[in-house]
């Protein structure tokens, strides 16, 4: 069934359908050709897709706390206090529950914009096991 | 944060999960993970604001609760660090294609096409003009570029957009503009697309050269406001093709906290070249063009301060400038100084500066604010303190000094702009924060 034939015996006019003042054309814009005199017009589409990323897989999690050296990497959003602050309070909340855990808060020398390398240096010498990255704001 | 989270795992084979303000952690768990990062990093999230609180509220945040989940903060970092990997969690490889759009929509009524336009974020919620096939040939007869030439893959927050000439030539039929416009718009589009962050950030646009008066940009009386269609058009097609290379859809992709009513146009006007003071060149002279070159400058800025009244003999009006600069964060050393062709005069016959170079070196040595102020600004934070730990001066040093201590911010003039415009109507001028970025020529896009 065409669309017009749809309309009618829904009691709808397409005409009155199709035209509404809130999407009026103006005379000044001049209303765009219906290439195929039905009312519908053609344009071309503006939206450009989006290409998704390539997967990677989380490494394998820890089976505790016990005994791990977990690094904290304070990114400085907006300066690195809030952070310090932050990963201080964690550090002694799990150095309470859990003895044997070692904790260190390293602040980036780029900030949040680059990866430092010293620190991925010093977290593969120090056999890491665990981190946690933050405050993204 | 992600690009941190999957460098350690991806390098160092370890669990990392990230902590993030409430403002951001669903853009990092989804649009992020989805086009750019491609780790289903796990999150757990603090209240915002996170920054600029009591350090008693940062530490409270530790024991209280995740915002994702809504149990303690803790419990969900230990969970975080050691809950098996799910399915989804184990994924690697390239993602599939998503299906490839149409070049042409399905053909539709002018109004559900004008609602599919809003709906999918392409406009500025003004009326627009639909970009029929003609249209858009009409409007690429403006270059000599082909249609689909690739001007720039958009990879920022991912996605690897591909803005062609084409759809620089849409988004430009939608804004308005002419033919003759288009060469200047696809100069513009190798910025594309807008500043965009929480902080509200805003453009500017200066058009430099003979194209000022082949296209009748208005650099006289309301130079900056809504009389000419030439600064109207061209500063609208900016942010249309701003939103859609760039995928900026509200609470999405774009976030900006009060947002920026100046992304509307962008502050896109022509400098007032035939009014400079013998001395003063033009800005696109300043940065290495030749006069004849037609150039438009892009910035990226937040902040506009207006002179209100004009010039007062009892009170240098560089002296003035001075003052207000003083409330600029000085990021990047950056200000560009918007002035009246009177203005200019003035400080030129009357006060000596000779040159845009001297009045801005002025500048760079008298403008003062303490310490406390500097460092007080959040953007100065995220981008200053890393030169200071990294022992970079003079920013090692500024750290170092009492809150009251007065320091010179802007500390390179030669960031610091000046562009004369207006109608000679009163001696008025604005000091901005916006940094101009080197010009482009607009004849490499003909």
């Amino acid at each position: 069934m065409d669309r017009r034939t749809m309309l009618a015996m829904l009691g709808l006019s397409p005409a009155l359908v199709a035209g509404s003042p809130a999407y009026a054309s103006t005379a000044a814009n001049g209303a765009p050709d219906s290439s195929a005199g039905d009312g519908l017009i053609a344009v071309l589409n503006p939206g450009i897709p989006n290409k998704l990323a390539t997967r990677y897989p989380l490494a394998p999690p820890l089976d505790n706390l016990e005994n791990k050296t977990i690094y904290m990497i304070n990114l400085s959003w907006e300066g690195p206090d809030a952070g310090n602050y932050f990963y201080g309070a964690m550090r002694e909340w799990l150095a309470q529950r859990y003895p044997g855990i070692k904790t260190t808060v390293k602040v980036t020398a780029d900030g949040m914009f680059g990866l430092d390398p010293a620190i991925l240096k010093e977290m593969t010498a120090n056999k890491a096991d665990g981190a946690i990255v933050g405050v993204a704001g | 944060m992600s690009r941190w989270a999957k460098q350690i795992q991806t390098q160092l084979k370890i669990p990392a999960i990230g902590v993030a303000s409430a403002n951001v952690v669903h853009y990092a768990m989804d649009y992020d993970y989805k086009f750019s990062n491609g780790m289903p990093v796990r999150y757990v999230a603090v209240p915002f604001p996170f920054t600029g609180q009591p350090r008693a509220v940062d530490v409270g945040y530790v024991t209280g609760k995740d915002v994702l989940t809504g149990q303690p903060l803790m419990i969900s970092v230990i969970k975080a660090l050691t809950d098996p990997l799910t399915a989804e969690e184990k994924i690697s490889g390239a993602s599939p294609d998503e299906a490839r759009s149409s070049r042409l929509l399905p053909s539709d009524t002018e109004e559900n096409l004008r609602r599919l336009f809003e709906e999918k974020g392409w406009t500025d919620y003004n009326w627009i003009n639909l970009p029929t096939e003609k249209r858009v040939i009409e409007m690429l007869k403006g270059t000599s570029r082909k249609s689909d030439e690739v001007i720039k893959t958009i990879d920022i927050t991912g996605g690897q957009r591909q803005l062609t000439v084409e759809k620089v030539a849409i988004s430009a039929v939608m804004a308005g503009a002419s033919p003759e416009h288009f060469p200047l718009i696809l100069a513009l589009s190798t910025q594309a697309p807008f500043g965009n962050s929480t902080s509200s950030m805003a453009n500017m646009i200066v058009i430099n050269g003979p194209i000022r008066k082949r296209l009748k940009f208005n650099c006289g009386t309301n130079a900056l406001g809504p009389y000419n269609r030439s600064n109207a058009v061209v500063g609208r097609a900016f942010t249309i093709v701003s939103k859609i290379v760039g995928d900026l859809r509200n609470n999405v992709n774009a976030w900006e906290s009060l947002g920026s009513n100046l992304q509307y146009n962008n502050l896109c006007f022509a400098e007032n070249e035939e009014n400079l003071p013998e001395g003063w060149d033009p800005l696109h002279v300043q940065m290495g063009f030749k006069p004849n070159d037609d150039v438009v400058s892009v910035g990226i800025g937040w902040t506009s301060i207006s002179s209100v009244g004009g010039s007062q003999s009892l009170y240098p009006t560089h002296f003035l400038m001075r003052d207000y600069m003083r409330s600029l964060s000085a990021s990047g050393s950056a200000a560009t100084i918007l002035m009246d062709p009177t203005v200019a005069a003035l400080l030129k016959d009357t006060h000596g500066f000779k040159t845009k170079a001297q009045l801005t070196e002025w500048f760079s040595q008298n403008v003062e604010k303490t310490a406390g102020s500097y460092w007080g600004n959040g953007v100065i934070q995220s981008t200053a303190v890393p030169f200071a730990l990294q022992g970079l001066e003079p920013y090692a040093s500024w750290k170092t000094l009492p809150d009251d201590t007065l320091i010179k911010p802007f500390t390179n003039p030669g960031a610091i702009r000046v562009v004369v415009t207006g109608g000679k109507v009163q001696t008025t001028w604005f000091v901005t924060d916006f940094g101009l970025r080197r010009g482009m020529k607009v004849d490499d896009w003909a």
